[in-house]
């Protein structure tokens, strides 16, 4: 399958079907236990990329100079690139890509921006699972640092699983 | 007259812009979101069913509202100085191509912490039918150190 190389994620593998046998199913997910994760280099194409998919236009993200002369002093991404920066920091075999994997609704709380060239890290686990209505619940959390180790954003998530 | 912590009352109204949803929007927020999940890719696998859900063909991703949630909050709060601190969302109902859907807010509350300054804000994403498909919350920072 194509590999979305030009987000600058890498071989990110975009065939979502690959591998799929190797992901914890529900009844695998232990909550509490952490999910393994990978740094991340944002790049700017990656955020001017997630700009043009939800119309921002905001020259924080896309205009240095005008970044530059702003309240961050530079080039920010907007608080939701937490969106694909999920995506960008957890493995091929992790279970937030299974197939079917519906998303119930997320919370997130934002500290300070993300920067491009920022290597992003993620800490992130199962917090709790349970069955509501004959569907299989996870919920997830999830917290963005920085090479500083200053917490970007923080945020708690429930997906119902494939079944 | 600009806006400020002051001027804000609740019942106030935000209004985001609105969006075209088409499956080159939903492949393209494939691309930026990095989630190649087939719910938003495939037809033929959502013909069918999974668990206790039948969608019948490709939803937008859910996270799609929530980016254009944030679009509208970032675009109110950043003139003012204040900060998109938070937001919360649950989605209503599934979103598909040709469907328009616009963000809007309303102000809930305002609060004055020790340090700083906030406002609660009540958001729900609609469709062309103003049937509401995400609804949420939000929170807006108005630092202490900001005019206003």
């Amino acid at each position: 399958m194509a590999q979305a190389g030009n987000v600058g994620a890498g071989t990110f593998e975009t065939d979502f079907w690959k591998d799929a046998n190797l992901r914890k199913v529900w009844d695998e997910i232990v909550p509490g236990e952490p999910r393994k994760t990978i740094p991340y280099v944002l790049t700017r194409e990656a955020i001017e990329l997630y700009c043009k998919a939800v119309g921002e236009t905001n020259p924080l993200y896309l205009d240095e100079a005008a970044a530059k002369a702003g309240p961050w002093g530079g080039l920010i991404a907007p608080p939701a690139i937490h969106i694909m920066l999920m995506f960008a920091c957890t493995p091929a075999d992790d279970w937030m890509r299974s197939p079917g994997t519906v998303n119930a609704g997320q919370s997130w709380s934002y500290n300070i921006p993300a920067r491009p060239g920022d290597t992003i890290t993620l800490q992130a686990r199962a917090l709790d699972k349970f069955i509501r209505r004959e569907r299989l619940f996870v919920v997830h959390d999830n917290v963005f640092f920085n090479q500083h180790g200053q917490v970007i954003c923080s945020g708690r998530g429930q997906t119902i699983r494939p079944m | 007259m600009s806006m400020t912590f002051d001027t804000i009352n609740a019942g106030d109204a935000i209004d985001g812009p609105s969006f075209a949803v088409s499956r080159e929007s939903i492949r393209l927020f494939c691309d930026a979101s990095l989630d190649y999940n087939p719910l938003h890719l495939d037809d033929d696998y959502m013909k069918g069913s999974f668990g206790k859900t039948h969608f019948g063909g490709i939803i937008m991703h859910g996270m799609n509202n929530f980016g254009l949630i944030t679009r509208m909050l970032t675009d109110w709060a950043g003139p003012a100085g204040a900060i998109h601190r938070r937001l919360e969302t649950r989605w209503v109902k599934p979103v598909r191509p040709g469907d328009m859907i616009r963000p809007s807010g309303i102000i809930k509350a305002k609060q004055v912490t020790s340090k700083s300054r906030w406002v609660v804000i009540d958001v729900i994403v609609r469709n062309q039918n103003d049937e509401p498909v995400a609804t949420g919350e939000a929170m807006v920072e108005f630092p202490l150190s900001k005019a206003g």
